[in-house]
């Protein structure tokens, strides 16, 4: 118990003594960890939402639907309903294929289902808002409503004709917008498409007065929900239906249909989650880095108190560990209000979501992973290192490097500066050279997201009506790339001011002999460049090819033009941000430095 | 030169440290003159103000108040920048604590003001590898610091010190660190400096090296308390003064 109390106090010092240290680490778990549940959970709750929504619209087990219509088609349908294994039914009803566009002239393709005014036992549309279907009147699905910018009251034209909008609603028949027309007319294949619904006599009187396609549809519940997956092969080959081109679509189908939207941003959120780790660990890695004296000397205290590896593993850790699991919880909690949103960007569906146990363990272990990763190295010097040696620790100083001496000997005196910096710690330019190559990845996979071609919602793929996927993928993907500017932003003011304090005796002997202030700034921020540079380069190829690898089809490059920018842009950023830290490092007082090395 | 022929030379110069009761007056109305070619030794006791005179005579420190010329130019108005440069032409700097860089070999320690200076890299290469020869240390040229001696990277940090050719080499406790043998070395090498017309300005606890001067000024409490001229007085050659002989 005391051993505890012991590594709780040091650790709670250690917080007070580096406060933005924890507070860095803090945030940069937080975003990680709540990226990685999000993205993890995307696909349970897309189920979860489906699965609410069913049970509060009395969702049907299996819709069946005829790209044909008529009374053979009807009765064929219908005939399903003498099955011993179908518990109810709702239907034949009739789905009329037209065209709809509001008052601020914004049209799409939209599917009209014809319902009774009291729905049935089977596939009961969940109104949000207004009311059910009376004649003259329409009610769109939710998810088209929110799309289209129209609410209850505002008037739509369906086909020519004028039509009062008297209810929002939700339902569990058909796929999330824009895929309300589960099969296109005739039974071909279907458009991006809206749904409505109307009483069943206008329906009627909506395909009679233009000649409108029309299918047919019947809604069916089961005895056994489980077997709706199966339910098309048990229909006999000689059954009415199979004569009228029937599309059979199982619950599960349409719920697995709804996570179509969601194909790219899983991989976004989750690849992003591990950049987001990534650039985490570098950048507390560097901080730890800078206080590996400290560590050891406080280790060489506690051994020489008499504490055992056990303990000076636990006090080492503690505080890093504490604040990466505090920012787990932040994390999920974030997760946790924004999931819905995330896994349903349409308003299609209903409900509430949570991260699933999956995403909590695998984003608390990615938080443990940041601790551990970034203090594992400095904690085992620590332990390793005899007594009496890490009583005096300092700081291991760095290899001799002839050839990039004398390299740097032939070069301008920052860049001999710069140069002579990095060489000192090369396994922070791999650091530094990964957050730079992370930060263009990202931009680059944005700018690939953006080139792409897409398909509006709109009539004839009009982009009056935005694609969804894209837009979500689009806005996603933003968020991710800003999360990681950030991060890597931190990095670089984190690794100038590490390098800066670590080499301090040396500048202000470089000062002494007569480097002057301006140079030693540019000195540093060149040494933060230098490793940028390939970063940079490597960037915008990884970058399209990790588009490649998790994007769909046939994937446009952006203009080389823009992703050459955004990679020089990137270090020009670099520059500018490393010289705001390195210049407060140059204008500290030569005397003082050299005295305090002395010292 | 001036026209007084100065060097160095300060005017009332003052330099306090914190404020308040915990005002520290490191130096305190100090005036000084360095002519060409003198060998200047400044000791007192610790604390006295020694170290934080030679920052201010190097443009390391600014002063609180007074001035300071160096080579005719008042430098205590200069931007940080201009002060760099002044130190690259006009000063070479000896620490108690050598301060060269760990990574870099000897040579490389000795070339790295000349660079900075602007030299080529051969001609900083050859006047470092002139300068380790000089100094004895010519075979330990590609040693790291971590590889010689005290004595031998006092030695080093001496040549570049000089690398530059410097107006004036101001020396902080030179052997302030350093064993007899290598407080000898170095001892050797300032004679042969001053003998050559070098300036040297060295802040010192020792008797032996103050007795190399041709000046001994004497410091209490951030003030000159005693100035004496010694180039008449005391015996000449290196083993004369250290009773050692010839």
């Amino acid at each position: 118990m005391g051993s505890v109390v012991l590594a709780v106090r040091l650790a709670l010092a250690d917080v007070r003594r580096h406060p933005a240290q924890a507070v860095m680490l803090l945030l940069a778990v937080t975003v990680a960890t709540a990226t990685m549940a999000v993205g993890l959970s995307l696909h349970a709750v897309s189920d979860a939402l489906y699965a609410q929504t069913r049970a509060a619209t009395a969702g049907p087990d299996v819709v069946v639907l005829s790209g044909e219509s008529g009374p053979e088609v009807t009765a064929a349908l219908a005939s399903l309903t003498d099955r011993p294994d179908v518990a109810a039914h709702h239907g034949p009803y009739r789905i009329v294929y037209t065209d709809l566009t509001t008052r601020d002239a914004v049209s799409s393709p939209v599917v009209v289902h014809g319902f009774a005014e009291t729905p049935g036992p089977v596939n009961r549309p969940l109104v949000t808002s207004g009311r059910w279907v009376r004649p003259g009147g329409t009610v769109l699905e939710r998810g088209f409503a929110v799309a289209l910018g129209v609410d209850v009251g505002d008037r739509v034209t369906i086909a020519g004709r004028s039509y009062p909008v008297v209810g929002i609603a939700v339902t569990a028949a058909t796929s999330i917008y824009p895929w309300g027309a589960q099969i296109g007319p005739y039974g071909g294949p279907s458009d991006y498409t809206g749904l409505a619904w109307m009483t069943r006599s206008d329906a009627r009187a909506l395909a009679e007065s233009r000649n409108l396609p029309v299918t047919t549809a019947i809604d069916l519940k089961l005895r056994d929900p489980a077997a709706a997956e199966t339910f098309r092969h048990t229909v006999a080959d000689d059954h009415p239906v199979r004569l009228v081109r029937s599309t059979f679509r199982s619950w599960w189908f349409t719920a697995q249909h709804d996570k179509v939207i969601l194909r790219n941003a899983q991989p976004i959120l989750v690849i992003g989650s591990w950049l987001l780790g990534f650039l985490a660990v570098t950048g507390v890695a560097t901080l730890a880095a800078g206080r590996v004296a400290e560590q050891t000397r406080r280790a060489g205290l506690l051994k020489a108190a008499g504490a055992g590896p056990g303990l000076i593993a636990a006090v080492l850790l503690t505080e890093y560990l504490a604040a990466a699991l505090a920012g787990d919880a932040l994390g999920l909690t974030i997760a946790r209000l924004t999931l819905p949103a995330v896994a349903a960007p349409t308003a299609s569906r209903i409900g509430d979501a949570e991260p699933t146990v999956t995403a909590v363990v695998a984003a608390t272990a990615l938080a443990v992973a940041v601790a551990v990763l970034s203090t594992l190295g400095p904690t085992l010097r620590a332990m390793r290192t005899a007594t009496v040696t890490a009583l005096a620790a300092a700081a291991r100083p760095p290899r001799h490097r002839p050839r990039l001496t004398a390299l740097s000997a032939l070069l301008p005196t920052p860049l001999l500066l710069g140069l002579r910096l990095t060489a000192r710690r090369p396994g922070r330019a791999v650091l530094q050279a990964c957050t730079t190559a992370t930060t263009v990845v990202a931009i680059t996979v944005l700018l690939t997201v953006h080139a792409q071609r897409e398909r509006g919602y709109g009539l004839d793929g009009s982009t009056a009506l935005p694609n969804l996927r894209g837009l979500h993928d689009r806005r996603l993907m933003l968020a991710i790339t800003v999360l990681l500017v950030a991060l890597a932003v931190v990095n670089i003011l984190t690794f100038t001011w590490t390098t800066a304090m670590e080499a301090r005796a040396t500048m202000a002997v470089a000062r002494a002999l007569g480097a002057t202030p301006g140079q030693v700034a540019a000195g540093l921020s060149a040494a933060q460049l230098l490793p940028g540079l390939p970063g940079a380069v490597l960037g915008v190829p990884l970058g399209f090819l990790v588009y490649l690898l998790f994007g769909v089809g046939d994937s446009v490059p952006p203009r080389l033009s823009w992703t050459l920018g955004a990679a020089l842009a990137t270090l020009l950023v670099t520059a500018a941000l490393a010289a705001l830290p390195a210049r407060l490092a140059a204008r500290r007082s030569v005397a003082r430095e050299l005295g305090a090395e002395a010292a | 030169m001036t026209v007084s022929g100065a060097v160095i030379r300060a005017r009332g110069l003052v330099k306090h440290f914190g404020r308040g009761q915990s005002l520290v007056r490191a130096v305190d109305e100090v005036d000084l003159e360095v002519p060409e070619g003198q060998t200047l030794a400044v000791m007192g006791p610790s604390g006295c103000g020694k170290s934080t005179l030679l920052h201010l005579l190097g443009g390391l420190e600014r002063p609180t108040a007074g001035e300071v010329w160096v080579a005719g130019r008042r430098i205590d108005t200069l931007s940080e920048r201009d002060l760099a440069r002044m130190r690259r032409r006009s000063v070479g700097f000896v620490f108690q604590s050598f301060h060269l860089v760990e990574e870099l070999s000897a040579a490389e320690n000795v070339e790295l003001p000349a660079l900075l200076a602007g030299r080529s890299p051969r001609e900083a290469r050859r006047r470092a590898m002139l300068l380790l020869d000089r100094v004895g240390l010519a075979g330990r040229a590609r040693h790291l610091p971590s590889r010689l001696s005290g004595g031998q990277r006092q030695r080093v940090a001496i040549a570049r010190a000089l690398v530059n050719e410097p107006l004036v080499v101001l020396a902080d406790e030179p052997t302030g660190n350093l064993d007899t043998a290598a407080t000898l070395d170095v001892l050797r090498i300032f004679e042969e400096l001053r003998a050559a017309g070098q300036t040297l300005v060295i802040v010192t606890h020792d008797e032996r090296v103050a007795a190399t001067a041709d000046r001994l000024v004497s410091m209490r409490d951030g003030m000159f308390v005693d100035d004496t001229h010694l180039a008449a007085a005391r015996p000449r050659g290196l083993g004369g003064l250290l009773g050692l002989g010839d």
